[in-house]
């Protein structure tokens, strides 16, 4: 019942060097970095964490980015805003997808200041950004002192509220390649209320032959279903090389929904939210087929 | 209809400006020099001796002034039962045992909030645990462990309700039907936490105390009790309210404490809630388990109706034994119902308790009556709304021994819903379907079991040598609007701008007696103690009018458009700035005044009037999801004189939000006592894109109790949107539904049992 954050040493960062500078430093402390503070403080007034140090990297406006071209394809800064990746024309012309989610992500209040990176560093199974990520194969930087990685979007998320940052490191960046000629993309999520928490998100990307007959590539990415957002591969080799009909993506769909774990909750059951995974392929899929087919 | 200068304008709030720009001032915003933080240690469980508390490491942290338990409390218990006392059953910080997971044990003030917090962990509380009841079943078995001792079976209070001949009227039924329900608890979810700031002069032996609150008169009354202190040597002042809803007609632990605390330490103490402690331990829509029969004829006239219920009463009793009673009757409004039967049980449990939140009743019992309703409908092939308009009461109805309806505009609404609904929904597409609920509400309540000396109602005006008007009254806006409609009904009756009036509300010392706001009451009782008290200056004017005038005594004198003037010769008349100097130099140099009061008498036992109508609402069902769109939603209203029709919308728009809650999302979940979602992530909210359209409609009527004819507009809409929600989506689906909170997986699930049915009866070609 407490609800007064504890005491901490609060370190701000102005540029990624000084970031990695502190976070080398506090390595082995119990720290917390602070983009937009849209989980972290309410975890840290519910005490569900105290950490002794929190490195605020908020003021890391040189990461605060969105750029595109058609060779390396999209990045996005670690400190864009969920609010920017909304209205950026890059994205809405480029990857509408992302704007389309961004639209369902919380109150316009929290997307002004929750970042996209740090939406996916808080790692909660159901985080909106995480199933268009990896739909899109996107690819996430990992940041420490004089070293840095990349990881596929798919494979960020290890557990609830755990990922492959290690101490001492940040997320700097996600990439995302340009689209293939005949893609077409679709996100949805089903929550009773609007902005809330996904009780199942799914998103799905179809490629199309020269024809616009034959699926030539197909990913399947799925929130709130999971400890992590999960990757259907085994629906998705279900569409590749086929002509995609309603029933085929039914079929699809019942796959996908067969590759999903999800918990019980107060909201539904997870027979429910099962379910409910499948339809919500079997939907954006019929959708990301007739973006496909237009693209 | 009578044509007025400012009654029935559409009127912004008059507190509107404050409010937006953040100048207005709540509890929560207060300080005071020197002041300390309070903060109340809480049981972690739900039932249990308190063996040892011991505060000696808590009191060595500095920075705290004061701590104290049970034993160092003057120990009045106290209720708003209070004409009942063993209802008075609340008090500052248990002393013997905890009767549920938040009961306060301790409590602390210290320099700073963040100490105070610190300072609670280092009290140490030795527990020994108690079997508990959660349940209202298991609470009345004989074996159940007992909430307070005095109260054999867990049972809190009872309510019986009985006229006509209920078995002969079955008897003579055609059709009868019996269903039961459980209803799930919903929080009022009030923007503004419980909070109170406290201030005792230990020179005089007074205190003052600052609280959000729906009635100040109810706190003084409490901390008296509490406190052992008189009356008069407290004041309660109630600031602008970050909303009510129902939760806040209870004194809480925080402004009991806070005045222990500022008694103790000589300096004003502050207690602020978190949001978890005020889903945790503050009052709740009950949980409750109900049982319907009715018997109709062939046609669709109801002969008899029976009801039970079993209420999960919790810890204390709250307002919750009027409820119980307000369950019993308004789940009978606004329907002619020959034969009546009801009886409702509150029990004790170990659970925070249950209590009057808006709708006061109504929102259980119109969700299970009017779903049973449609069902009953359906089987007899009679449409939905005219099964409404076929048992609608009309004026002068009355249910014996109970309540009567003098304005009553509840047929005239039904006509108009029939011709609009045609308009405005002319076809339904696939999986649609239009859910309706007729419905009405009191305008305050005729229940004195606060045991009150005073009226019911009273307000002072005191007009001023330059016109202006001070209003005193202890009438609470708990953002309703009430200082809104309170200024208009001022300024009408006296002729005058909204702009001459000063509010003076909600302070204990400054005003006379009011109730506060619960049950719709203001409008209608503060209002006709307004309007009483503003005639009577208006009076003096007259009469200063007529002197001057000079003309024949037969004449009638109005007050319009700041003068007073012949009402057939609107030309002769007096400024009404001018009279009222002359009327003071008259008076002896003394301001104008006069005190108005109201107290309902020979009008039955619920309330002086009803605000009633119908809704309608459509909404389509996603077969797969289960998800429930509300697409739009139509009201057809009698509020009679509508006083402010922009304050009247914004009540029914809020009623619908949080009606729909109920039927929606909303709910309460416990394990073990324990509530599961306490913070807005877990606890669903309809956000404003998850509203529909609302078309409202009215049909004014003149209600003669109430000023200018004004009566109920606030919670009246409250009730009918869950079980419109519901009976759309059984007229699409046929999905039957015996609980509120359509969350999608239960949608799911009713219409798969639907489904199974459809076939089953095609099957046996039924």
């Amino acid at each position: 019942m407490k609800t007064i954050v504890t005491d901490f040493e609060y370190l701000p960062a102005k540029t990624v060097e000084e970031a990695l500078e502190l976070l080398a430093q506090h390595k082995d402390d119990d720290y917390k970095i602070i983009a937009g503070g849209q989980s972290l403080n309410t975890a840290m007034k519910h005490r569900l964490i105290t950490p002794e140090y929190i490195i605020d990297i908020k003021g890391l406006s040189d990461l605060d980015y969105i750029t595109f071209d058609e060779k390396s394809g999209l990045r996005i800064g670690a400190l864009t805003t969920h609010r920017s990746l909304e209205k950026s024309p890059i994205i809405r012309d480029k990857y509408p997808v992302l704007a389309e989610m961004e639209e369902n992500v919380a109150s316009v209040e929290t997307r002004n200041w929750g970042t996209v990176v740090g939406d996916l560093c808080n790692a909660d199974p159901a985080v909106d950004p995480g199933p268009p990520l990896i739909a899109l194969d996107a690819k996430v930087t990992i940041a420490g002192k004089g070293e840095e990685r990349v990881v596929d979007a798919e494979e960020f998320a290890v557990d609830f509220f755990e990922t492959l940052v290690q101490p001492g490191e940040m997320v700097t960046e996600i990439q995302i390649p340009a689209l293939p000629p005949h893609s077409g993309v679709c996100f949805t999520k089903y929550s009773q209320i609007h902005g809330d928490y996904a009780l199942a998100s799914a998103a799905v990307l179809i490629t199309l032959d020269e024809s616009k007959k034959k699926c030539v590539n197909a990913r399947i990415g799925l929130g709130g279903v999971g400890n992590a957002p999960v990757r259907a591969k085994k629906a998705e080799e279900l569409l590749k090389g086929k002509e995609i009909t309603e029933d085929l993506l039914a079929q699809a769909a019942g796959v996908a929904s067969e590759e999903t774990s999800p918990i019980s909750g107060i909201e539904a059951s997870a027979e429910y939210k099962k379910d409910l995974a499948g339809t919500l392929v079997k939907r954006v899929g019929k959708e990301a087929l007739a973006r496909a087919q237009k693209a | 209809m009578k044509e007025y200068s400012i009654i029935g304008k559409p009127t912004p709030n008059v507190d509107g400006p404050a409010k937006v720009t953040g100048e207005a001032a709540y509890t929560i915003d207060m300080t005071l020099p020197n002041m300390l933080y309070g903060k109340l240690l809480r049981s972690p469980y739900p039932h249990a001796n308190i063996l040892s508390i011991d505060t000696s490491k808590a009191e060595e942290l500095p920075g705290v002034k004061a701590i104290i338990t049970g034993k160092d409390t003057p120990g009045g218990k106290w209720g708003l039962w209070r004409r009942f006392r063993e209802l008075s059953d609340q008090q500052a910080l248990a002393t013997d045992k905890v009767r549920f997971i938040g009961d306060p044990v301790a409590a602390v003030a210290a320099t700073t909030e963040e100490i105070a917090e610190k300072a609670l962990d280092l009290i140490e509380v030795e527990y020994e645990p108690l079997p508990a009841v959660f349940d209202p079943i298991e609470a009345i078995k004989d074996d159940a462990p007992m909430v307070h001792e005095d109260f054999p079976s867990n049972i809190n209070a009872t309510r019986h309700i009985e006229w006509g001949d209920v078995d002969k009227g079955f008897a003579e039924a055609d059709y009868v039907r019996e269903d039961r329900f459980v209803l799930e608890a919903a929080h009022p979810c009030a923007m503004e936490v419980h909070n109170s700031l406290a201030s005792y002069d230990k020179g005089t032996g007074r205190l003052t105390v600052w609280t959000s609150t729906g009635s100040p008169y109810f706190v003084q009354q409490n901390l008296a009790e509490a406190l052992k202190l008189r009356e008069g040597d407290i004041r309660v002042i109630k600031p602008h309210v970050g909303g009510h809803y129902g939760g806040k007609n209870s004194t809480m632990p925080d402004a009991v404490n806070a005045a222990i605390l500022s008694m103790k330490t000589g300096r004003p103490v502050k207690i602020v809630y978190n949001r978890d402690e005020e889903f945790t331990t503050t009052e709740h829509r009950t949980a409750q388990n109900m049982a319907l029969k009715i018997g109709l004829k062939k046609d669709g006239t109801i002969v008899a109706f029976e009801v039970k219920t079993m209420t999960n009463g919790g810890a204390y009793t709250g307002l919750g034994a009027t409820t119980l009673y307000l369950t019993g009757t308004f789940i009978t409004m606004p329907y002619k119902i020959p034969n009546y039967r009801y009886d409702g049980v509150r029990t004790y449990t170990n659970i925070v308790w249950g209590t009057s939140i808006r709708g006061f009743g109504a929102v259980p019992a119109k969700y299970c009556s009017e779903t049973q309703l449609d069902r009953a409908a359906k089987d007899l092939g009679i449409d939905p709304l005219e099964i409404r308009r076929k048992n609608a009461v009309i004026p002068g109805y009355e249910a014996p021994g109970q309540y009567k309806f003098e304005s009553c505009g509840i047929q005239p609404c039904i006509e108009k819903m029939a011709v609009r609904v045609k308009e405005k929904w002319p076809k339904l597409e696939k999986d649609e379907g239009i859910g309706y609920c007729a419905f009405a509400y009191m305008s305050g309540g005729i229940f004195n079991w606060i045991d009150t000396p005073y009226a019911y109602s009273s307000a002072h005006v005191k007009v001023n040598w330059d016109g202006t008007v001070d209003l005193y009254s202890q009438a609470a806006d708990v953002g309703q609007g009430h200082n809104t409609v309170a200024a208009m009904i001022c300024a009408e009756e006296l002729g005058i701008g909204i702009e001459d009036i000063r509010l003076h509300m909600g302070d204990t010392a400054h005003a006379y007696t009011d109730l506060g706001a619960w049950g719709s009451r203001e409008t209608l009782m503060n209002g006709n103690a307004i309007k009483d008290a503003a005639a009577q200056v208006k009076q003096k004017l007259i009469d200063i009018a007529r002197l001057k005038l000079g003309e024949n005594i037969a004449y009638d004198l109005v007050a319009k458009n700041k003068r007073i003037f012949l009402e057939l010769r609107p030309e002769r008349g007096l400024s009404y700035y001018d009279l009222v100097k002359d009327a003071i130099r008259a008076n002896d140099g003394v301001p104008l005044t006069g005190t108005g009061h109201y107290t309902p008498h020979n009008k039955g036992m619920i309330s002086p009037a009803y605000g009633m109508g119908i809704m309608a609402m459509k909404a389509k069902v996603d077969r797969e999801t289960g998800h429930v769109t509300v697409q739009d939603v139509l009201v057809v209203h009698d509020s009679g004189q509508i006083i402010n029709p922009l304050g009247a919308r914004g009540q029914v728009e809020g009623s619908i939000h949080m009606g729909l809650g109920y039927g929606l999302c909303e709910e309460m979940p416990m394990d073990q006592g324990m509530l599961l979602n306490p913070e807005f992530v877990d606890y669903k909210i309809l956000r404003t894109r998850d509203m529909p359209e609302i078309e409202i409609l009215d049909v004014p009527t003149y209600e003669p109790n109430g000023p200018f004819g004004a009566k109920e507009a606030a919670e009246a809409t409250i009730a009918p949107a869950a079980p419109c929600v519901a009976n759309a989506v059984y007229q699409a689906t046929g999905a039957e539904f015996y609980s509120n909170v359509l969350k999608p997986e239960k949608v799911l699930k009713a219409i798969r049992e639907a489904e199974k049915k459809q076939k089953a009866s095609k099957a046996t070609g039924k």
